[in-house]
């Protein structure tokens, strides 16, 4: 069942992961998502975050803080561009969390295509600490994409602080 | 004011030609120094209008001397040309004197270095068209109630991809038309003793907006820029606010929230222009470069803060 807190949705899968989809802004109410842990676990996935604003932002850093004085583990998973975004010049929105999966962009160069891809962080973890990403294939063309940031700017919430 | 002049200190020869190339398109005269103490020997003589110089050179101790003096005989601006070392940024705009800063990965960005210059030997300084092709469509949304921010911005996003432009864009567009209007409605609304009377109205909470209260947004997309244009009433932003919001050097461990939303727009974008007519009028364009990819972009965002001549 769908929850709906302002213009964030949240969906429970079975294993008890939270799916948060739509807008994170003043509305969110984020903070109240730690009461859903499990066994010291709070996991979220958040590929369908598609905007984050300042005010959500704050909401986010609340809700980080709050894991932490209740001492719960957060694990993102399937983190959007936006967040990664977020994460990135926010050191605070980092909080303790771990980050297991997240987008990133890619180019082919071949055909112009541009994807938000998804990249895994554990598999990938050394070549992310190096700052060099994964190739990936362009699904329309087939041709190698490049990854379409500055490896050192997207890359840098990896370092978690 | 037709007799004044542009005055360039920039210790590179080549770079030095090409801005004066570009420059004398004005049509005025342009007076060139290789290091600040030339500069101060030249500035008795001159009457600058504009002051471009070396990002460098701007964050010496001798520069503070020269742009004070620039702007007593009466400079109306100081632009700082950033051509690498993209990370000292923060350091530029912390010496509170370079009131635009263009960064560019060539030697010189022509287009913005002459729209600058424009915009202040004509003292016209509103709308977004200036960056954008001639011809450009600009798309106009009237914010009338709070409340409808989140729509508009919503509908924004998805007009920018019918354009043709990357999810990403899209995402930029919506974060900086959100922040440009929340600024609008909550922080710009002042009294006649200066109080910002709406900046700690929920925001989650309705406000129906009265013609001044209302708030403009303008955007278009060239291929080049999408230009994301907001304009409020009042005219309450002034320079030093501006200038010390874009140098927040605690940006990476600040909260969220409140006086965070203009750093993050800087950040955001590729260019953010403050434009003030101060008591009247505030416009905020943010610039977002849709031709190149990220990898290829220059790592740090332009700045222009311009204050309308009093009449």
């Amino acid at each position: 069942m769908t929850e709906t807190f302002g213009r964030m949705h949240v969906d429970v899968a079975p294993t008890g992961e939270l799916r948060l989809s739509g807008s994170i802004d003043e509305t969110a109410a984020l903070p109240a998502l730690v009461s859903r842990a499990h066994g010291g676990q709070l996991v979220i996935d958040l590929a369908g975050v598609s905007f984050i604003n300042s005010l959500g932002v704050r909401d986010w850093i609340r809700m980080q803080q709050a894991a932490q004085q209740a001492h719960i583990a957060v694990e993102l998973r399937r983190v959007s561009e936006p967040l990664v975004h977020q994460l990135n010049m926010i050191v605070a929105t980092r909080g303790d969390a771990r980050v297991s999966s997240f987008y990133a962009p890619y180019a082919c160069d071949a055909c112009g295509r541009e994807d938000s891809l998804l990249l895994d962080a554990i598999a990938y973890g050394d070549r992310l600490a190096r700052l060099d990403p994964p190739p990936q294939t362009c699904s329309e063309c087939g041709a190698q994409m490049a990854f379409n940031d500055f490896p050192e700017r997207y890359f840098s919430f990896l370092a978690n602080g | 004011m037709r007799d004044s002049s542009i005055l360039i200190v920039h210790p590179d020869r080549k770079t030095q030609r090409t801005v004066q190339r570009i420059l004398g398109a004005t049509g005025r005269r342009i007076d060139v120094a290789d290091e600040l103490e030339q500069a101060a020997r030249i500035l008795p003589h001159i009457t600058p209008l504009l002051v471009v110089i070396d990002a460098a050179l701007a964050t010496t101790p001798a520069a503070d001397a020269l742009l004070a003096s620039a702007q007593r005989k009466g400079a109306r601006a100081c632009l700082a040309l950033l051509g690498g070392a993209f990370d000292h940024v923060p350091r530029i705009i912390g010496t509170g004197a370079v009131t635009n800063l263009l960064v560019h990965p060539m030697p010189v960005l022509a287009e913005e270095l002459m729209i600058s210059a424009q915009k202040l030997v004509r003292d016209d300084l509103f709308g977004a068209e200036k960056y954008l092709l001639w011809g450009t469509e600009l798309e106009i949304a009237m914010v009338t109630r709070a409340s409808q921010r989140a729509q508009i911005v919503s509908q924004l996003a998805e007009a920018v991809r019918a354009r043709g432009q990357s999810a990403r864009v899209a995402s930029m567009a919506m974060l900086l038309a959100d922040e440009l209007i929340s600024n609008a409605v909550h922080n710009a609304p002042v009294d006649a003793s200066g109080t910002h009377y709406r900046r700690e109205t929920a925001r989650d909470g309705e406000l129906e907006l009265d013609e001044r209260h209302q708030v403009r947004l303008r955007w278009g997309v060239d291929a080049r820029y999408l230009a994301i244009e907001v304009n409020d009433r009042f005219g309450s932003m002034n320079r030093e606010t501006i200038v010390r919001s874009l140098g927040k050097s605690d940006m990476r461990e600040s909260g969220g929230g409140a006086g965070m939303g203009m750093t993050l727009c800087y950040r955001s974008c590729d260019h953010l222009v403050f434009n003030l007519a101060p008591g009247k009028r505030t416009e905020i364009i943010a610039l977002v470069d849709v031709r190149h990819p990220p990898a290829e972009r220059v790592p740090a965002s332009s700045y222009n803060v311009f204050v309308e001549r009093a009449s």
